[in-house]
């Protein structure tokens, strides 16, 4: 698009060689990349127990690999579908929710003007920038006080109104002319009326960031799912992995062919939506 | 004060509120036994065998006892997500179950200093096993003469030698009887083979306590100060030093034995022997087919005119909650899962372990078993040498004093890894541990 | 109903009732547990009982070891990984950037730059953990046994800790960073390109002296979230080690001590007053950060 500008070398080669360098420079890398995942792809049809002590290796026994594991990944993975389909009722509710509540508050924030708006504004920013792990403790001990450990409420609700996703929706929201709101006050709309009927469709493209965002941030959420939950049957796939973990259980086939697995979903919905994934996961710095 | 505590109760209230809109409230165990006469107990382990055989124990237990059935919901967790739970379920003193297992290690998070604990006095419960039981591993989980846990085996340290591999190199394991013969024997293999012998563990803390304790030193004095540089503790650790640097331990891939990074090489004959408790068998048996038929068990070797022959090593104290609603109940079946002949025999045949009931020791017909697949593994029975060691298995105090996870952390994390890994002096690193604990237990 | 009516159509109640739920999350799950922090920080808690100790976790935390150590590995990796994760994608988007090259290939590489940010810690964790596994037999040992060298215990020392940590940052960020430095570099208007070609101004010229100074405002966010995200660091470190303890603690960050004091070993008075202490550092660099760079600025003049 802008030029050659950022390129010269002070070598001069000849066009034609100069970006078929550039070509094998970014396909190799591209291969060091992907490297990791393609070799734990290969573990998944290797014995799980000889790829924890051996590594993860190029060096492979062609004559090793079996369908076994896949068999036993639909037949008998114990409660790793479950878990699947927690993590995905979680990811959807929650990124619902959030968005929901989210964009609600963002929409106050960008449209009126009300006492206290500076101060809360400013909570919005410091939110950001406060890591939720020093919450996380206080929260988790106010939780088993009130008896509310092992649900989802207390994963769901400490997030609906999330400071990152509430500021990215302001900043799109104060691009919205307020001609149009005032047009809908004018049609007899109310206020929150305007909001879903105005305001939401105009900002499908924000909403679609926000949940691919939201959507990563929930699919992977671990530490504080790892502290609420309890019973096995609640847990969520990154919770579910981890138990894997540990040298009591051995389960190390289902370790390895089941974090592939999870990957599955996010890699589906990204060759789908690529626009929208890159929209999302570098939404931060649209304005600054 | 007051009233900022006030607005923060009322913002809880307010939170617990919001909460309690969606969330399932878990129903409340009240006690006592249900329509059909059983009685629910709520138990959480940290290993599946565990929840397996507690299961099978309430089968038996219902069999025996038609008038007071038993409804036992086991829920296994990952250990680390389990001990930590249980910490803080005891700090709100609800979620709790009514039995636990805890393991040896972190038994002490569990009673504090000025002898507070959650945890219920088992004492009465255990009287009509008591003689039979291996006192020192009783002792484990008595403080203050309440019996607050039941031990789960001996574990007493062993030694398990490759025969096939040590003949090649013409070393005889029956030869070895001190550690100075193990530090001959291991310079002697290494040599011929220029392969490593023994394992020197940087990430658990079991055969390190073993040398202490035949030395008659200890990680704690008798105020119950932190002392783990001193003297003994030094000697001990140096002991292991002076092994690895004669090429008679090296360590070994995932830091200690008893871990998958480690059954690898062991079974593909990387180490030709493993000191470590009775209870590894299970392991080989488990993860080391290949090795079926060339292992020998032995006594472990001894310091000469050292204090003990062996102590136990690991373990698992089993605990009934003080506050259960059915504590009675729970402390009656538990030492009839723990403790009965029954018990022992199970906890041998089916897990491998060396049960805590001596009695099983001397029953022939369970220990020598020609069908029993620990029997067939190995070329000798590990029964006949623990009878061997039987009147000298010490009990190692440290192992029960309140500080114990704090000095168990700081030596698995930093401090063997400092000497082993590193090649750390062993008097240094147990300084610099001295001062960090010294900090931390301030 | 008629005051439901009202209140719906009416101008001064309705931006309450669109910010109250941020309110009620703030006091609720931010104002209370930091007050609660803030509290317990003062106390040592036995089983559920607290007594009050004044400043003493404090000064108990300040003549710590590990904690120093967890505080210096964290700033470690916080400011290795933005002396890596800055230049190394910006020069990758000016690649990418540019005419040259197979636009095809470009999409390509782009799109499998980002696979690896779609690869949750969790997964990553235990893929990375088994590439650097410390028989000879791992992937990255393999590599080393390629030059020639022996098997490295990675894993267990120091340095290796610290390569297969940066190594797992550099895999799951460089993508998504590229993308920011893309966007910025793309919004540059190319008039100020050909402007500095009639000067005679070289393309490395024109990359220091219109290119960088153009993203200011992007390399300024990606720094700032980069502090953020290495000080706060510890799922990455949990599942390399397999959980919280690592030889000598090499892997031991702030989070990682509060979680081990909090949570492990259930000195909640202690893990709190760490808790305050990351607080105020973060709230520090930030702060002076953001002040720095005029983005307070620019948000009260909005």
């Amino acid at each position: 698009m802008s030029g050659e500008r950022s390129t010269r070398t002070r070598i001069q080669l000849p066009y034609w060689l100069h970006g078929s360098v550039q070509t094998a420079f970014l396909l190799v890398l591209t291969l060091v990349v992907l490297a990791p995942l393609l070799i734990m792809f290969v573990a998944t049809f290797q014995d799980g127990n000889d790829v924890i002590r051996r590594g993860l290796s190029f060096d492979v026994d062609l004559g090793s690999l079996s369908l076994d594991n896949y068999v036993m990944l639909f037949t008998d993975s114990g409660p790793y579908f479950r878990w699947f389909a927690n993590s995905i009722l979680l990811t959807v509710v929650q990124v619902a929710g959030t968005l929901l509540v989210s964009s609600f508050v963002a929409y106050g924030f960008a449209v009126y003007d009300f006492k206290g708006k500076t101060a809360l504004f400013i909570a919005v920013l410091l939110l950001m920038a406060v890591p939720f792990e020093i919450m996380m403790l206080p929260l988790y001990v106010l939780v088993n006080d009130v008896g509310l450990a092992d649900s989802y409420s207390v994963i769901v609700l400490p997030f609906l109104a999330a400071s990152v996703t509430i500021f990215y929706f302001r900043q799109y929201f104060l691009g919205i002319p307020k001609d149009l709101l005032e047009a809908g006050r004018m049609d007899g709309a109310t206020e929150f009326g305007i909001f879903f009927k105005i305001v939401v469709p105009v900002a499908k493209p924000a909403f679609a960031a926000m949940a691919i965002l939201n959507g990563m941030i929930i699919w992977n959420n671990f530490l504080w799912p790892l502290l609420v939950l309890r019973s096995e049957s609640k847990f969520t796939l990154p919770i579910g992995l981890n138990t894997l973990l540990t040298p009591h259980e051995n389960n190390y086939e289902l370790l390895i062919i089941g974090s592939m697995f999870s990957l599955l979903p996010v890699l589906v919905l990204f060759l789908l939506f690529q626009r929208f994934f890159v929209a999302g996961m570098t939404a931060g710095a649209l304005k600054g | 004060m007051t009233t900022r505590r006030r607005i923060t109760s009322l913002l809880a209230a307010g939170l617990a509120a919001t909460l309690a809109l969606s969330a399932c409230g878990g129903s409340e165990d009240e006690g006592g036994p249900d329509a059909q006469g059983r009685t629910s107990i709520e138990m959480w382990v940290f290993a599946e065998l565990h929840g397996t055989y507690y299961e099978a124990m309430a089968e038996q237990w219902n069999e025996k006892n038609p008038d007071k059935q038993i409804k036992l919901d086991v829920t296994v967790f990952p250990y680390d997500e389990m001990h930590n739970k249980l910490q803080l379920a005891v700090n709100s003193g609800k979620g709790l179950p009514d039995v636990v297992d805890i393991e040896v290690n972190k038994f002490s998070n569990f009673v504090s200093e000025d002898g507070r604990t959650p945890l219920a006095d088992l004492s009465e419960a255990a009287e009509p096993y008591e003689d039979d039981i291996v006192q020192a591993r009783m002792d484990l989980y008595n403080r203050e003469g309440k019996q607050l846990g039941f031990p789960t085996h001996v574990g007493a340290q062993v030694a398990f030698y490759n025969v096939p591999l040590m003949e090649k190199a013409g070393v005889d394991y029956k030869t070895i009887k001190t550690w100075d013969d193990f530090k001959a024997a291991g310079a002697e293999y290494h040599k011929a083979t220029g392969k490593a012998f023994g394992i020197a563990s940087t990430d658990t803390n079991i055969v390190q306590p073993l040398i202490m304790a035949q030395l008659g030193g200890n990680l704690f004095d008798e105020d119950g100060n932190v002392t783990v540089n001193s003297p003994k503790v030094v000697e001990a650790v140096e002991m292991l030093q002076d092994m690895q640097k004669a090429g008679a331990i090296s360590t070994i891939p995932g830091g200690s034995p008893d871990i998958e990074e480690a059954y690898g090489p062991i079974n593909d004959g990387e180490y030709a022997a493993v000191v470590y408790p009775a209870w590894y068998t299970s392991r080989f048996v488990d993860y080391m087919p290949d090795l079926a038929g060339d292992i020998a068990i032995a006594p472990a070797p001894i310091v000469e005119g050292g204090e003990v022959a062996t102590i136990g090593g690991g373990g698992t104290g089993t605990a009934v909650i003080d506050s259960s609603p059915d504590k009675e109940f729970a402390m009656e079946w538990l030492a009839f899962a723990k403790l009965s002949p029954e018990a022992n025999v199970a906890v041998w045949e089916e897990l491998g372990f060396d049960p805590v009931n001596m009695s099983v020791w001397e029953d022939e017909e369970v220990t020598h078993n020609p069908e029993n697949k620990f029997n067939k593994y190995f070329r000798t029975n590990l029964f006949d040498v623990l009878n061997q060691v039987k009147g000298d298995i010490g009990h190692f105090e440290s192992f029960a004093d309140p500080n114990l996870p704090k000095v168990d952390e700081v030596f698995t994390t930093s401090t063997y890894n400092q000497i082993f890994g590193d090649g750390v002096p062993a008097k240094k690193a147990l300084d610099q541990a001295q001062a960090d604990l010294e900090n931390q237990l301030e | 109903m008629v005051v439901l009516r009202r209140l719906l159509y009416s101008q001064r109640a309705a931006p309450y009732l669109f910010i109250a739920p941020f309110v009620i999350t703030l006091l609720a799950f931010w104002m209370l547990p930091l007050a609660r922090t803030f509290m317990l920080s003062t106390q040592e808690v036995v089983f559920g009982q607290a007594a009050f100790v004044g400043l003493d976790n404090y000064q108990r935390l300040w003549e710590d070891r590990l904690f120093w150590k967890a505080m210096f590995n964290s700033a470690r990796y916080m400011v290795l990984t933005i002396a890596l994760l800055i230049p190394i994608p910006l020069v990758l988007a000016a690649l990418i950037n540019s005419k040259i090259g197979s636009d095809r290939v470009k999409a390509v590489f782009k799109a499998s730059m980002f696979v690896p940010a779609l690869t949750s810690v969790v997964v990553a964790g235990i893929i990375f953990r088994l590439m650097f596994a410390e028989t000879g037999t791992g992937l990255m040992n393999q590599i080393v046994g390629l030059v020639g060298l022996d098997p490295v215990r990675w894993l267990r020392i120091d340095t290796g800790g610290l390569i297969a940590l940066l190594a797992l940052a550099m895999w799951r960020w460089t993508g998504v960073n590229i993308l920011y430095f893309l966007a910025g570099m793309q919004a540059i208007p190319e008039e100020y390109y050909e402007a500095a070609t009639i000067d005679g101004a070289g393309r490395l010229q024109q990359f220091f002296h219109i290119t960088l100074p153009n993203l200011k405002p992007t390399i300024v966010y990606v720094t700032t979230i980069s502090v953020y995200g290495g000080l706060a660091m510890f799922l990455e470190s949990f599942m390399l080690y397999r959980g919280n303890a690592s030889p000598n603690d090499q892997g031991l960050t702030v989070i990682g001590y509060l979680y081990r004091r909090g949570i492990e070993q259930n000195d909640l008075g202690f893990a709190s007053a760490v808790g305050v202490v990351l607080l105020v550092v973060i709230m520090a660099i930030n702060l002076t950060f953001l002040t720095l760079s005029g983005t307070f600025k620019k948000e009260s003049a909005r």
